[in-house]
């Protein structure tokens, strides 16, 4: 059975993951229960999707 | 347009090209081969240049071109160099504790708009990328300046699904800590309201 309560580093990895690929529902649904406990983890959510939109203005 | 103007601007651009491909391709031969294939392309391709961008966004769009071939060309000595990253110890497990939860609070960045008008913000985050192992800065480039899909990059750097995930972790994990420590915990970063 899949795992809804996951610690920060399973939380970074699916974050991380998020960003290339579809999340599984039940991946989908661990995450949001993390995040919604746990503001350090809702950060490097933000920071991640911040590198991705500065990585695409590398060229300035 | 003046096409000898374009040329001209073309042959100013070669420092900029050559920054961009030594950033992706991490190997000063590849890069002078493909900003050299990029600078010829486009005084061929001259021509057909309508103008409609700029200069520099259609003679990057080239180089984005040639540097994917030289992936192609190189792809088993890159996909060597991942097996040997992937097999490599990880420090980022530094980063949390042994239940798996993080031992220190990352750093809020606040509005992005404020750092992407800052050259120095850029200058960082390439340094950034720059430290990073070879294949973990090939993969995050060809995913997020690139925009390739991961299946895509799985079969260029010839690695498997998984591997390419767990590179893209590792790069984006590093690249965080690079950021907060050398940008947003420094003088760099603008101060929020």
């Amino acid at each position: 059975m899949a795992k809804l309560f996951i610690n920060c580093r399973q939380a970074h990895w699916l974050l991380s993951q998020q960003c290339d690929t579809r999340l599984r529902w039940y991946e989908r649904l661990a995450l949001r229960i993390h995040l919604r406990a746990c503001d350090w983890c809702s950060i490097v959510a933000r920071n991640f999707a911040y590198l991705s939109r500065a990585a695409r203005h590398l060229d300035r | 347009m003046d096409q000898k103007n374009t040329a001209q601007e073309i042959a100013g651009l070669r420092t900029t090209l050559l920054r961009v491909a030594r950033l992706q391709l991490r190997n000063d031969t590849w890069a002078e081969d493909a900003v050299s294939e990029t600078m010829v392309a486009a005084i061929e391709g001259l021509a057909a240049f309508d103008g409609r961008s700029q200069v520099r966004t259609w003679v990057i769009g080239i180089l984005k071109h040639k540097i994917i071939d030289q992936f192609r060309r190189r792809s088993r000595e890159v996909s060597m160099e991942s097996q040997q990253e992937l097999a490599d110890g990880d420090a980022l497990e530094d980063l949390f504790d042994h239940s798996g939860h993080r031992v220190a609070a990352p750093l809020e960045w606040g509005d992005p708009e404020a750092n992407m008008s800052r050259g120095e913000f850029f200058a960082v985050l390439q340094a950034c990328i720059d430290q990073l192992p070879a294949p973990l800065g090939r993969i995050f480039l060809l995913r997020e300046w690139l925009e390739f899909d991961t299946s895509e990059i799985c079969k260029e750097m010839k690695v498997t699904s998984t591997n390419c995930f767990v590179m893209l972790y590792r790069a984006r994990l590093r690249l965080r800590e690079c950021l907060d420590l050398n940008w947003f915990a420094g003088e760099g970063a603008p101060h929020h309201g």
